[in-house]
């Protein structure tokens, strides 16, 4: 039989019932070896791997959260900023273009005082032109009428 | 095995248990073929999870992959079956598993012994895991546990022949539980050792054999994982049955 080292199997050797109690109790003591290697070695490790593994996943997840709010405050500030510089775009438009009309309006001022200032004396002047010529006209023909008068008188 | 010549095939040599170490007779303590193969699946299984993960890597490597794959599918496995509560019971199925698992895998080797294809071994396991589950099933639920055998789904009149099939059923279940697996052990071995003796016999003009060997090898590569798998999922069947009982 198997249990006596004989190398020929009889039958089934698993039918053996004389190896029974030795192999019975070496699978005793391989389980609870074992089963002590599976609860205090694997499953706290694969505990702690998995648990490690969920946090970072969430914390990832958190994180992700966070920047997504940020974003969407940087964007609403960026909004912020692109209307208050419309604002003051259109500010200085409104101020310079009020600007070039006052001083537009000063210039015209200015050289409406001018030339009519220009006109006054170019008036004054003809006046005074018209009142040249009319004595040079005097003038003129009194020396004419003089020097006929002579001539005349001469002749005679 | 030295002494095999020409067609004087054993295909069931391979199955004996011998003392190796303590003195040639076998008595209940002395260490056998069978336990250093049960050492060496203690090794392997130590590589594979202790070693394997030893650096708790967050994106595992090949090894600790390979753990990790095994632990959570029997985990995942238990909660499809068994519901949450099944999960105390985990690190006794995964006990479970993983020696069966090794077992078979490590007895595909050439020269090893496959300790899971022995009916006292895998007999031992299925009855420890019939009495466990009927414990449990009369600790949980009392006499309620009862109801397992008593099929309310189904017409009043059935229900006493149910009983009895359903008992019958349930004492049969240690007897089928072990004998597959111990059963599928033994065949795809002895198959497999019967080509290959079929093979030495034929010397090198053996190609028809080594063929066979190899695609028995092929499914019994299936076989074994499938095997441990059947006892592994059958064992949370019969937890189920005793932690819900009125299914």
């Amino acid at each position: 039989m198997a249990s006596t080292s004989n190398n020929d199997a009889v039958g089934m050797p698993q039918l053996d019932f004389s190896t029974f109690p030795n192999q019975i109790f070496w699978l005793v003591v391989f389980c609870v070896i074992l089963f002590a290697i599976v609860k205090l070695f694997i499953i706290p490790r694969m505990e702690d791997i998995f648990a490690n593994r969920r946090k970072i996943i969430d914390g990832n997840i958190a994180k992700a959260e966070e920047i997504r709010i940020r974003i969407s405050e940087i964007e609403k500030q960026i909004e912020e900023e692109i209307g208050k510089a419309k604002a003051q775009c259109d500010d200085i438009m409104n101020t310079s273009a009020n600007n070039v009309k006052e001083q537009m309006s000063i210039a015209l001022e200015d050289s409406k005082t001018a030339t009519s200032q220009l006109i006054n004396e170019a008036q004054g002047r003809l006046e005074e032109l018209k009142d040249g010529s009319e004595a040079a006209i005097k003038k003129i023909s009194e020396e004419l009428a003089n020097e006929i008068i002579s001539k005349i008188s001469r002749g005679k | 095995m030295e002494k095999q010549s020409a067609f004087n095939i054993y295909p069931m040599d391979q199955f004996i248990i011998e003392p190796i170490l303590m003195g040639e007779n076998l008595e209940w303590y002395s260490f056998t073929n069978q336990a250093l193969w049960m050492l060496i699946s203690l090794a392997a299984i130590s590589f594979v999870f202790i070693y394997g993960s030893r650096k708790h890597q967050l994106v595992p490597g090949r090894l600790q992959s390979v753990a990790e794959l095994m632990y959570f599918f029997i985990r995942d496995m238990i909660i499809d079956i068994a519901g949450q509560e099944g999960l105390r019971y985990f690190p006794y199925i995964f006990t479970l598993f993983i020696l069966i698992l090794f077992g078979n895998v490590l007895g595909l080797l050439p020269y090893s012994f496959t300790y899971t294809s022995h009916i006292a071994v895998t007999g031992f396991l299925a009855l420890s895991v019939f009495i466990a589950v009927t414990l449990i099933g009369f600790l949980k639920n009392g006499f309620g546990f009862l109801s397992l055998f008593w099929i309310s789904s189904a017409p009043l009149a059935l229900r006493p022949i149910l009983l009895i099939i359903e008992v019958i059923s349930y004492f049969v279940r240690p007897v089928s539980h072990s004998i597959r697996l111990a059963g599928n052990m033994m065949a795809g071995h002895a198959v497999i050792k019967v080509f290959a003796g079929f093979a030495g016999a034929l010397g090198l003009g053996a190609i028809a054999p080594i063929f066979a060997i190899t695609a028995v090898y092929g499914l019994e590569m299936l076989v074994v994982v499938i095997q441990a798998y059947v006892f592994t999922i059958l064992t949370c069947v019969y937890l189920n049955d005793a932690l819900h009982p009125g299914h």
